[in-house]
């Protein structure tokens, strides 16, 4: 990182020479180049002038740090005198160097560059007490920084640091900051220096009160370190510990919401891809074994789309080597991959669905037994299809830029791309509710459920209805492979680590019911990842939902909402 | 069916036990290895591997077949069974493991101090047999017991189990579950005192793995001729009948259930010391519904069909993952969707499938002779009945 930076620093030095007149640059060049080879007071007096000043600039930084880390070479000149300079990052053994004071290119008396080995060259001299106040001056100027990042960063290192020789700093910078985050920051920091000031107990007690108020969770180690020591006062461990306990509290809070939403997203993930199921099996009465590799198909047809909106994409199913074309699209115009990802997605894997119903699943109908097996042969044809054609490794799917951050509201940390995963998923529910109550299709669905033959005398073209179900269902599945592939990676056996969970859903709402559905996997999207947090665990929470999810029907064998019939083999 | 063991099916039995217990040990002892007719001792291990398979299927028949609870879980009692008597042989390697130690290598390895205390009793044969039995047999029992109390029935009895079975396989999976965790038991080297990879303890195992398997085929046969085995069918073919005629169909249920279970359980303790190995792959959700292919391949409701399917499916897959190792699954599945679709009797009744085709075809055939002799206007319609939706 630091190499990068000097390199920058190396390479913008010529074209700073080109006007060197306005450069406000010049001065503290120049100021630095002097108390480099300065006496004590005037490198005091330079670091002084520099901290106080208001406007601070890169290069400024950047040479304090290079001093700092004493990269500031001296280089005698034929005349005697030394001149201070930076050396260009590179591999050669011997480098160009640069003057501070100028900026300029070191040449010799002919004009050709200086080439100077960094072995043998004598660095500035800096003691420990000088470093110190660079350091500090270093510390001040980026609490000046214009990014509320940055001074964040430096006040929370110089909180932790705990060294009381930072607090006027701090305190300064408290007066003058109009950030109420960074501020937010600077007064914890201010507290965890008191915090450390074991010469009084009154400031720490102080301290230890603020950060216990403020929920520092930063603080939270020194806080509980100094209610475990040995040598603090019994009043200020009293005050510690009441602060660790409220912190650790919050911390509870904190986690508890960053889980739950953690299992909304996953809900709904299993949301949409059990609705799909919930539809087809409530519908058909038919399982889909292979539904868990329509999610693979949707997560693989974003993983083809985002390649084909880069370079392309070689495969080379059976021998034959087929190359994708790439449409080698950068920037914004690549970051808008997966809004085509999205319909494709929901389209390949309807129409995988579409082709498995009329060459497999209506032969089935009513047979529920035998359409479970023959799907789960289909299920392992596909799974080998995918590995002839994508390889039998994970794929990486690269999320757009535009669904890789996040925002932190009270400490909990949301990632867009579960956001965007828990709007969308709302979005679908609310989809397909509409679609089974006010168009004529789900009119046609809805009748179908209800009363197959009765439906059928009535002139409602059932084949029809089954075949357009079945490939909305498989689409479903579609999309929520596409939404997984944004926060996992893509494998042959992506859908196998659904179907049961998937299923699972589909029995614990009840079957066919949309309602059900988004209860269960809502519920069982939170209690899985609220278990693993409390069991410490993966597996063990995974293992409690299912034996959960067996006594659960014990309870309801139907489900939450389960269809009611008269018949008795419903 | 028929009130007693028929004359062919005695024949049938009695040929493939003397083949079992008799030939093929005998063609591997004493035959020189030069002959044509020696049968090699990995063959003979291989035909041990599917007998147990054949034992496991049956065991999937006697649910599915007979009393229509179709368990997508049966693996995992297999694999118990194959868990209970793998500690007893880990625990018989002794120093002889690779760290030398009293504990098991895995132990060893992942740092347990000593053995944790319910392995101790497993130093025992005898126990270790009878958890073969029990601990496949209590857990079928607790979770028969619920789900047959709340009347979990037909595809949701599936469901439940494939999760059983998927719960169990990560629970295995587990380093501190006690069972060794992703590499499970292995590196065995004594049974009952004998050195476990000698040609003459397989070739004894084998045989022993031909008893049960006709054992178990006379035990399923008597079973399904008693007046337990018709209610077990009328369970199938209509519960709710069997409940109105005032049978606890659950507690029917529920025994077929253990019995199967402890069936599974004797196949996957003979499974382990002829492969070598146990872990927890064995019980993943895939491996059950394996079996359940085996069952619809060699015909289901019958009691030779998963005897065939077993065999014939595994001689399939032996072959195929050498000659065709990508194509495997596709043949496996595509197997699996072709019976299921056309050969809803599997390779057993495939002649009776035939013939009825054959007898249809050739009525219908006289049908259009007749009418074209007698009259000449109707052509014949194909009769189309509707089917499904």
């Amino acid at each position: 990182m630091h190499r990068l930076k000097l390199f920058c620093l190396a390479a913008m030095l010529p074209t700073l020479l080109l006007h060197a007149e306005t450069d406000p640059d010049a001065a503290v060049r120049q100021s630095i180049a002097r108390a480099v080879t300065g006496s004590a007071a005037e490198q005091d007096s330079v670091l002084q002038q520099i901290a106080a000043s208001e406007v601070v600039t890169k290069t400024e930084h950047d040479l304090l740090a290079s001093w700092n880390n004493g990269e500031i070479y001296l280089y005698d000149d034929p005349s005697g005198k030394s001149i201070p300079i930076v050396l260009e990052q590179s591999d050669a053994d011997k480098t160009r160097a640069f003057r501070v004071d100028t900026g300029e290119l070191l040449q010799d008396s002919n004009g050709a560059p200086v080439m100077i080995d960094p072995t043998t060259a004598t660095a500035a001299d800096i003691n420990a007490a000088l470093r110190k106040k660079i350091q500090r001056t270093l510390d001040l100027l980026s609490l000046a920084d214009p990014s509320p990042d940055v001074r964040r960063g430096t006040a929370f290192k110089l909180g932790t640091s705990q060294k009381p020789e930072n607090l006027p700093i701090l305190e300064a910078r408290l007066k003058t900051e109009r950030d109420t985050g960074v501020k937010n920051i600077l007064l914890q920091a201010t507290a965890l220096i008191e915090l450390a000031d074991s010469a009084h107990p009154d400031r720490q007690i102080a301290a230890a009160n603020q950060l216990g108020k403020m929920n520092s969770i930063g603080g939270l180690d020194s806080v509980a370190g100094l209610a475990d020591s040995k040598s603090a006062a019994p009043e200020v461990k009293q005050a510690a510990e009441k602060a660790a306990q409220s912190i650790r509290s919050y911390l509870a809070i904190v986690n508890f919401f960053g889980t739950i939403f953690r299992g909304f997203s996953l809900g709904s993930i299993l949301l949409v891809s059990a609705l799909g199921l919930a539809i087809t099996f409530g519908l058909m009465g038919v399982i889909n074994m292979a539904h868990g590799e329509m999610i693979a198909v949707g997560a693989y047809t974003t993983y083809v789309v985002e390649n084909v909106f880069r370079d392309g994409l070689p495969l080379s199913p059976l021998g034959i080597s087929i190359q994708l074309p790439g449409l080698h699209l950068s920037g914004w115009l690549f970051q808008t991959y997966f809004i085509f990802a999205i319909p494709l997605s929901f389209l390949t894997a309807a129409l995988a669905g579409l082709a498995l119903e009329r060459l497999v699943i209506r032969f089935l109908y009513r047979r529920v037994l035998e359409s479970l097996l023959a799907t789960w042969g289909v299920s392992l044809i596909m799974q080998q299809l995918f590995r002839l054609v994508f390889g039998a490794n994970n794929v990486q799917v690269n999320s757009p830029s535009w669904l890789l951050g996040n925002f932190t509201i009270s400490d909990v940390i949301l990632g867009y791309n579960r956001i965007f995963v828990i709007v969308f998923a709302i979005l679908i529910v609310v989809g397909t509710w509409l679609l089974l109550t006010k168009t004529p299709l789900g009119l046609f669905i809805r009748a179908v459920i209800q009363d197959r033959d009765m439906a059928a005398c009535m002139g409602v073209p059932t084949q029809k209805v089954n075949m357009l179900t079945f490939a909305f269902g498989s689409g479903l599945a579609g999309l929520a492979g596409a939404f997984l592939s944004q926060i996992g990676n893509v494998g042959p056996s992506l859908g196998q680590s659904y179907i049961i969970d998937s299923f699972m859903t589909v029995v614990v709402g009840g079957v066919g019911s949309i309602a059900g559905t988004v209860v269960s996997a809502v519920g069982i999207g939170c209690s899985d990842q609220v278990l693993q947090q409390v069991l410490g665990s993966p597996v063990l929470g995974k293992i409690t939902v299912l034996a959960g999810i067996i006594l659960f029907l014990q309870w309801k064998p139907g489900g939450f909402f389960p269809t009611r019939s008269r018949s008795l083999d419903s | 069916m028929h009130k007693s063991f028929r004359q062919a099916e005695i024949w049938g039995i009695a040929i493939a036990a003397i083949a079992i217990l008799g030939v093929l040990p005998a063609l591997n002892a004493f035959v020189p290895e030069s002959s044509p007719l020696h049968v090699s001792d990995f063959t003979i291990n291989l035909y041990g591997k599917y007998l147990c398979y054949a034992v496991l299927a049956i065991s999937v028949d006697l649910l599915w077949g007979y009393t229509g609870l179709l368990s997508l879980g049966q693996c995992m009692f297999f694999a118990l069974g194959g868990y209970a008597f793998g500690m007893h042989l880990m625990l018989l390697i002794g120093k002889l493991g690779q760290y030398h130690s009293d504990l098991p290598d895995f132990m060893v390895f992942l740092g347990y101090p000593k053995l944790p205390l319910h392995w101790e009793p497993f130093r025992s044969f005898w126990f270790a047999v009878a958890a073969v039995v029990f601990v496949p047999g209590l857990v079928a029992l607790v979770f028969g017991f619920l789900a047959f109390r709340s009347r979990i029935r037909g595809v949701y009895f599936s469901i439940l189990t494939q999760a059983l079975t998927y719960a169990a396989c990560l629970m295995f999976f587990r380093n501190d579950f006690t069972f060794g965790g992703n590499n499970g038991l292995t590196d065995f080297k004594f049974i009952l005192g004998y050195d476990i990879r000698s040609a003459v303890t397989q070739r004894c195992l084998f045989i022993a793995t031909g008893v049960l398997l006709i054992l178990t085929y006379l035990f399923c046969r008597w079973l399904t001729l008693t007046r337990f085995g018709k209610i077990q069918r009328a369970v199938r073919d209509s519960e709710n009948r069997v409940l109105f005629s005032g049978y606890a169909a659950a507690n029917f249920k529920l025994f077929v259930f253990v019995v199967s279970a402890i069936i599974a359980g004797l196949a996957g303790a003979l499974y382990v010391p002829q492969v070598g190995i146990i872990n927890p792959s064995e019980m993943a959700p895939d491996k059950s519904l394996e079996a359940v292919v085996w069952v619809a391949v060699g015909g289901r409701g019958t009691l030779i069909g998963p005897v065939v399917g077993a065999i014939a499916v595994n001689a399939l897959k032996s072959w195929a993952t050498r000659a065709y190792p990508d194509l495997w699954l596709i043949i496996l599945g595509g197997m699996f969707v072709i019976v299921v679709l056309f050969l809803p009797k599997g390779i057993v009744g495939l002649p009776m499938q035939l013939w009825s085709l054959f007898k249809r075809s050739t009525t219908l055939w006289k049908k259009v002779q007749e009418q074209h002799a007698g009259t000449t206007e109707l052509p014949i319609k194909e009769s189309s009945t509707r089917q499904g939706g």
